[in-house]
């Protein structure tokens, strides 16, 4: 069988130079931009006024009452539930209880709300504008070079990858062109800004579509949700809990637990 | 163990604490207060971390408590170049200072008035909302302290701290069925806490052996203590507190003997039999002699406990031997 002759293609050594540095660097130094704007534009926690923190607490409150209420004794458990079911359902925790049974106002009209919005918008944009301004800056410069030769072999498949940009059918895939190396930049530069700006930044967009699929802690007091009906799902869960607990025969465990 | 000022030190001996507040100079000089740019800091002054600041702040209380001023107004300054003048937990600790340096009960009444100023302005700085407490509450205003206590557990029932102050309050006053309700809250945010249900146990027979409790009561306390101290054993082995709770409370109920046999009906715990109570009794005497000797001889693995705790267990075991002896 033939041997598949070496492809070599002339480049100027110069593209090197030219090409593959300024895109690394005007990667890093947009990703530490974004850092930073990110950390600029992030706006503080709301500051929670004493009526939500009241309402907040006490809902959690009950719920750790639901969770851990087999370390009570039965009287102190069905004192604290009555209590706690007696206040959730007349809305004695609620921030405002003139606003019981209407509807949930409309989101878009609560101020924290918008607020919240705006932040997650803001982190979108500062996501969005960079790479778009970055990606058309380099095919408007940079498209349409072979700029090097990866050092080790690689099969026909990662050719979409790596020649995006050069249509070109029968080269072999080790050859990289610009775009390609603007993609690899952007998924493997996380290492670089963990070394300059610590393990928290917020250069790389990866980590941050990562959350935002992620947990939806916030959401449990988020906006839009009627805390008047958490209360009674609340007291509701309370009211069904068959108490039985934890002391209950603890002598005798301990006796039969521990040898001396 | 040496002390480490990663950890909070009010629980330190005096001696620790001094050790501690001596080692200030070292730590204050070997971390330098200017702050450069990033990423200058990562080359010029070693990464930022959360111990840093958590150190400086036990340096300043183990400071101010061994009287080194100078030292806590250094390290205040730092955590106030670092976190700005109006974060909460920076105010409650420059407070701290202020009251460590009062040196009569006006000083101490400027920097209440201070405090109440805080809170007009922002009604759910708990950090303040706490140091006034404490501070009302060393200033003898225990009804006061109480008070402002049950407001801020109104709002903020999730806070173990302040139930547990709360419940220590009302204890200094003797008001025992209270003090087991704020103590029972601490347990229902904190299920496993071992030392919360010896804590809850020491009430219950606090509460039992006070002067004028009715019989049925004085039963039921008895018998919830034995579950608390039991129950702490069974979170936590070796556990010399629940061990000397259970051996007082057993010890107690075997004297009085007679009074353990009638039962008062309907009641949530009845007290165990007269068997049960002895086996107990024996269990906490034979666990109680194993980590006496054990610590005594400074075996390993055994070396945990306080040389007062040892102390007070041994002396327990000893009226024990001199009864049987008589």
């Amino acid at each position: 069988m033939a041997q598949v002759p070496m492809q070599t293609i002339h480049r100027d050594p110069q593209l090197f130079y030219w090409i593959l540095f300024p895109i690394t660097i005007v990667m890093i130094l947009t990703g530490m931009l974004r850092h930073y704007a990110t950390v600029l534009m992030a706006s503080d926690p709301k500051k929670l006024d004493q009526k939500a923190m009241r309402e907040q607490r006490a809902l959690l409150h009950g719920m750790n009452l639901r969770a851990n209420y087999h370390v009570l004794s039965k009287p102190s458990f069905t004192a604290r539930r009555d209590a706690l079911i007696t206040a959730f359902e007349s809305g004695a925790y609620l921030k405002d209880p003139d606003s019981r049974g209407q509807p949930p106002p409309n989101p878009m009209s609560d101020p924290n709300a918008m607020e919240g919005m705006m932040g997650m918008m803001k982190n979108q944009m500062a996501m969005i504008i960079p790479n778009t301004l970055i990606m058309s800056w380099i095919n408007a410069f940079f498209s349409g070079y072979v700029i090097m030769k990866l050092p080790f072999p690689l099969t026909i498949k990662f050719k979409s990858m790596l020649q995006a940009g050069v249509a070109t059918r029968d080269m072999d895939p080790r050859w990289m062109s610009s775009i390609s190396w603007y993609f690899l930049c952007i998924f493997g530069l996380q290492s670089v800004f963990n070394f300059l700006l610590g393990s928290e930044n917020a250069a790389n967009q990866m980590a941050q579509q990562m959350n935002q699929i992620g947990p939806q802690a916030g959401q449990m007091f988020g906006p839009g949700v009627d805390p008047n009906k958490q209360f009674l799902a609340e007291a509701e869960n309370l009211a069904v809990i068959e108490h039985h607990s934890v002391l209950d025969g603890v002598e005798q465990r301990l006796l039969e637990g521990i040898k001396m | 163990m040496a002390p480490s000022a990663l950890q909070p030190p009010t629980r330190l001996s005096p001696a620790a604490a001094l050790a501690l507040s001596q080692q200030a100079p070292a730590i204050l000089r070997s971390s330098t207060s200017i702050a450069y740019p990033p990423p200058l800091n990562k080359l010029l002054s070693g990464s930022e971390n959360s111990e840093k600041w958590l150190q400086y702040e036990n340096l300043i209380m183990s400071c101010l408590r061994t009287g080194d001023d100078q030292a806590a107004h250094a390290c205040l300054r730092r955590l106030i170049v670092r976190f700005g003048d109006d974060n909460e937990r920076v105010q409650a600790l420059r407070g701290l200072v202020k009251e460590a340096e009062a040196r009569n009960n006006g000083a101490l009444e400027e920097v209440l008035k201070e405090y109440n100023q805080i809170l007009s302005g922002n009604d759910t700085n708990i950090p303040i909302a706490k140091r006034r407490i404490a501070l009302l509450r060393s200033m003898g205003r225990l009804s006061d302290a109480t008070s402002a206590l049950v407001q801020l557990l109104d709002f903020s029932p999730t806070d173990a701290e302040a139930w547990s102050e709360l419940s220590d309050i009302y204890v200094s006053q003797g008001m025992y069925s209270q003090a087991i309700y704020a103590m029972e809250e601490v347990l229902v945010l904190a299920p496993n806490a071992w030392n919360i249900h010896a804590r809850l146990g020491e009430l219950q027979y606090m509460a039992a052996t006070a002067p004028g409790v009715a019989s049925g009561s004085y039963q039921q306390y008895m018998a919830e203590a034995i579950k608390r101290f039991s129950r702490s054993i069974e979170l936590c082995d070796d556990y010399l507190r629940g061990y000397y709770g259970l051996k007082l409370v057993t010890k107690r109920l075997l004297i009085e003997g007679a009074l353990a046999a009638k039962q008062t009906e309907g009641s949530e715990f009845t007290l165990p039999d007269t068997n049960t109570i002895e086996r107990l009794n024996e269990l906490a005497t034979a666990k109680l002699s194993e980590i006496v000797r054990r610590s005594l001889s400074h075996d390993r693995g055994w070396r945990g406990y306080s040389e007062g705790d040892i102390a007070v267990a041994r002396d327990l075991l000893g009226e024990d031997e001199s009864q049987v002896t008589r």
